[in-house]
């Protein structure tokens, strides 16, 4: 797949850098100025205005959960870990945090532009895909309510099939999803509603 | 009582960018002698010269070996990005500066380096502005393959984009290939307002020759119309080009008869190459004769301490009878490596054109 990287959008955001006063926070502080970012060291935990940062660095080696104002996994922006014992067990808790991207301590001259972008892509399909699986999940659990439209169109005397067709074909004038179309069959029958009414008030 | 200081040079005397490298070493030498000449000055620059020859694998062993006696602290040199990043962990092991002195890609900050020469803010987004308003918003891309083409396309193709203009193609060739006859095929089919070349060495001079060909054929290319636009091209290269090179379009921070910036005011130079390398020499001295803390120094000798490279004149010519003409030259523009700052950019100073994502 090819992914188009937007170099523009950097200058003027927010970095937290969670990390005890350090030889690192200078150096990544360093980079994130060449770069155009605004660094903000925080320790030994973000405050509620960390919400609003656009990327957040946290040691590794020190942190933990409750220094953060949220669960673990539900950051609101990317985050780098800066990680220094490559301990297993450290490692798992990054990436239970959300770590979208790392950096291996002591921090060098380079390194935080290409964290930066890969935690921002990393980020976003992570959010893409999770906003996704909601949807899908919505729709799973809406099953039983389109059996019960499939049967109550039926019981008009249409064979499942074309039942089902029918269905589909509501969902598509209606310009809703199936499970919507679903929805709506079924409280028309519940209602006892003779008609129903669509949208834009037509009668199918 | 003046302080002797050793500086290295670092450049190839042979190979592909010979001509581009001699400029660079012309200028350091030039700076090196004027200063030396200066009876005023607190410090004498005594000179330890490698030649890589062109080989890529040479220059990191080279430059470790003038750092290793302690004595070599700068090292003005490499021409290429790529040589730029072997040399750069040596510096980084033995605390010395590398002095860069070519325009380059940016995307590169390293604190090991300063860089005396233009970044894509400073050469590639004024001159596609400049051209938007004379020629059209529809360019044609073609490049090496190498990290030069490669992300210079990908700027241009984003800034073309984001002012709502196209890209009618983009062909990137191998290093050295000069078999050009698909990328003219294809440049004489789409017809776009211009051409924006980061070919580099022999491939942008078959292409360029191959242009001068189209032009006589095609009337839709004809002289006038559909430039050529480069960001690298200089006054070194002209007499291997020769007529081929005429009506290009350059931009940089000097050509041949403006004033240095920096450290360097006051003195010529016949390239932007030539100047860049004579202000980083200007640069190191200055530096050297300075006390107090290093950002304060690096900004007093005109060294942007957070990103390291230097604010620079923008000047954009053509190539006229040999020579180049300057059409337009624009006070200095501080430099945007990451291309992360907007108000540092051309359209900043052009609010009707500012681009808005």
């Amino acid at each position: 797949m090819s992914r188009r990287i937007a170099t523009p959008e950097l200058g003027g955001a927010t970095a937290l850098l969670l990390h005890r006063p350090h030889a690192t926070t200078q150096a990544l502080a360093r980079q994130l100025a060449a770069i155009g970012l605004r660094a903000l060291p925080c320790w030994p935990h973000l405050d509620a205005a960390a919400l609003s940062a656009d990327f957040v660095f946290f040691d590794a080696d020190q942190c933990h959960d409750e220094m953060f104002p949220w669960r673990p996994g539900e950051a609101p922006m990317p985050m780098i870990a800066l990680i220094g014992s490559e301990a297993p067990g450290r490692i798992e808790w990054a990436l239970g945090q959300g770590a979208d991207a790392h950096l291996l301590k002591p921090i060098g001259a380079g390194g935080v532009y290409s964290a930066l972008l890969i935690a921002r892509q990393g980020f976003e399909a992570r959010r893409a895909a999770a906003d996704e699986i909601a949807t899908l999940r919505a729709r799973l659990s809406e099953r039983q309510t389109v059996v019960r439209a499939v049967l109550a169109l039926m019981g008009r005397g249409r064979s499942e099939a074309e039942a089902y067709a029918q269905l589909r074909a509501m969902a598509m004038a209606w310009q809703e999803t199936i499970e919507q179309a679903a929805r709506r069959i079924c409280a028309a029958g519940e209602t006892g509603g003779p008609t129903l009414a669509t949208k834009r008030g037509r009668d199918v | 009582m003046r302080r002797d200081v050793e500086i290295g040079l670092l450049y190839s005397q042979s190979g592909d960018y010979a001509a581009i490298a001699a400029a660079c070493r012309r200028g350091a030498l030039n700076a090196v002698a004027a200063i030396n000449a200066d009876a005023e000055r607190c410090v004498r620059l005594i000179v330890i010269e490698r030649d890589p020859g062109g080989n890529l694998d040479h220059y990191e062993p080279l430059c470790t070996e003038m750092l290793r006696e302690g004595r070599v602290r700068h090292v003005v040199g490499c021409v290429t990005s790529s040589s730029r990043k072997e040399v750069i962990p040596a510096l980084e092991k033995a605390g010395g500066t590398l002095w860069y002195a070519c325009p380059y890609e940016g995307f590169e900050c390293s604190d090991r380096v300063i860089y005396t020469h233009a970044c894509a803010n400073q050469h590639l987004l004024p001159l596609l502005y400049w051209a938007f308003g004379r020629y059209g918003r529809r360019g044609h891309l073609v490049g090496s393959n190498y990290i030069w083409g490669w992300e210079m396309n990908r700027v241009a193709r984003e800034v073309i984009a984001s002012a709502g203009g196209s890209v009618t193609g983009e062909r990137h060739q191998a290093l050295g290939d000069a078999d050009v006859g698909r990328l003219i095929d294809e440049l004489r089919a789409a017809r776009p307002d211009f051409v924006l070349n980061n070919l580099i060495g022999q491939s942008s001079r078959a292409f360029l020759d191959a242009m001068r060909v189209l032009r006589e054929e095609d009337p839709a290319f004809a002289e006038g119309s559909c430039p050529v636009l480069s960001c690298n091209l200089t006054e070194c290269e002209l007499p291997g080009f020769g007529a081929a090179a005429e009506g290009v379009i350059a931009a940089g921070p000097h050509f041949a008869g403006a004033p240095l910036w920096g450290a360097g005011h006051g003195a010529e130079a016949a390239s932007s190459f030539e100047a860049a390398a004579y202000v980083a020499v200007a640069t190191l001295a200055a530096l050297e004769e300075r006390t107090g803390d290093p950002g304060t120094r690096l900004r007093s000798c005109g060294v942007d301490p957070e990103t390291r490279h230097m604010a620079l004149p923008v000047l954009i010519a053509r190539v006229e009878e040999g020579l180049f003409k300057v059409l337009e030259h624009s006070g200095a523009v501080e430099a945007d490596p990451y291309l992360a700052r907007r108000e540092r950019w051309p359209t900043a100073r052009h609010p009707a054109l500012r681009v808005v994502t």
